[in-house]
């Protein structure tokens, strides 16, 4: 269970690492992506757009190495139910959440709500391994 | 509690503590992402915006494009030029010989989370020191849904 729970987190704070990294380069663009949610003031998802990725960056590390993985468990759960949130809104207002600011940059249609639900859910998923996998394992050791 | 690097059940002291520290360092980087990062948004964004009523109550307005080529091309407002950061010195010169400086300059790209409109917006007053230009905000698709424009033309 030990090493079940060890592959559980390493493969989630990859995936939070990865997903911190790939905004890290244009956090401009990342606003876009807050901002097509229209949840948020600007000066709110200005500072999402600042600061979500180096959190995610850090849990993501959290989660792989084991240093401060106490609250990594607890922000990577966090972050993700806020994730799901957002996009069962988005689904349920109709949002167009691909606005393609830099890519074609046209108009799209309301989309892509199911993957990125289902990989959330994944997420979820992993980190419930991670956490009983854990719990199991340490009992094991106390017996 | 769990001992060691044990897991530790509920939402303990200790893990509330972890989770503090990595917020207090993701903020203290976003922070300074904010001040040296070439892409980073700024603050009061919407202060560069106009809502689409506001515009048409407006005297005189010049409108300028700020999506990408082909979507100007397939469809844009009457009158539109087009000026977008990928041709910015170029289409910058068609903007220059066109623009009328009573008017009010209004920017428009695709939607209200484009952010495109607003680069141009900060390039023009930045650069050209052009004090009355600013956002459409809802962009094209403010256009669309109040019947202005359609998808296929304007």
């Amino acid at each position: 269970m030990k090493a079940l729970s060890r592959i559980a987190y390493i493969v989630l704070g990859v995936t939070f690492a990865w997903a911190g990294v790939v905004k890290l380069s244009d956090p401009e663009a990342f606003l876009s992506s807050i901002l097509t949610y229209q949840i948020f003031g600007s000066s709110v998802a200005v500072v999402a757009a600042l600061v979500v990725p180096y959190l995610e960056l850090c849990v993501g590390f959290s989660l792989a190495t084991g240093a401060l993985r106490g609250g990594g468990r607890w922000l990577a759960g966090g972050l993700t139910l806020v994730f799901l949130l957002l996009l069962f809104q988005g689904a349920i207002r109709g949002l167009n959440v691909d606005c393609g600011c830099f890519g074609s940059n046209a108009k799209s249609e309301t989309t892509g709500y199911a993957w990125p639900i289902a990989r959330d859910l994944l997420m979820l998923a992993g980190l419930a391994i991670g956490i009983v996998g854990e719990r199991v394992a340490n009992k094991r050791e106390e017996q | 509690m769990g001992k060691g690097g044990h897991y530790s059940g509920g939402l303990s002291m200790r893990s509330f503590k972890e989770a503090f520290c990595l917020v207090a360092i993701a903020v203290v980087c976003g922070g300074i992402a904010y001040f040296i990062h070439p892409r980073a948004p700024s603050f009061g964004i919407d202060k560069l915006e106009r809502q689409l009523e506001e515009v048409q109550g407006m005297a005189e307005v010049f409108w300028v494009d700020a999506r990408a080529d082909e979507d100007f091309e397939r469809a844009h407002l009457d009158g539109a030029i087009s000026l977008n950061i990928e041709h910015w010195e170029e289409q910058l010169v068609d903007f220059l010989d066109r623009w009328p400086p009573d008017a009010t300059t209004i920017v428009y790209c695709s939607s209200l989370a484009c952010m495109r409109s607003h680069e141009i917006v900060e390039r023009l007053r930045e650069e050209l020191g052009i004090e009355e230009v600013y956002v459409l905000k809802g962009g094209w698709e403010s256009l669309l849904e109040a019947g202005i424009v359609e998808e296929g033309g304007s």
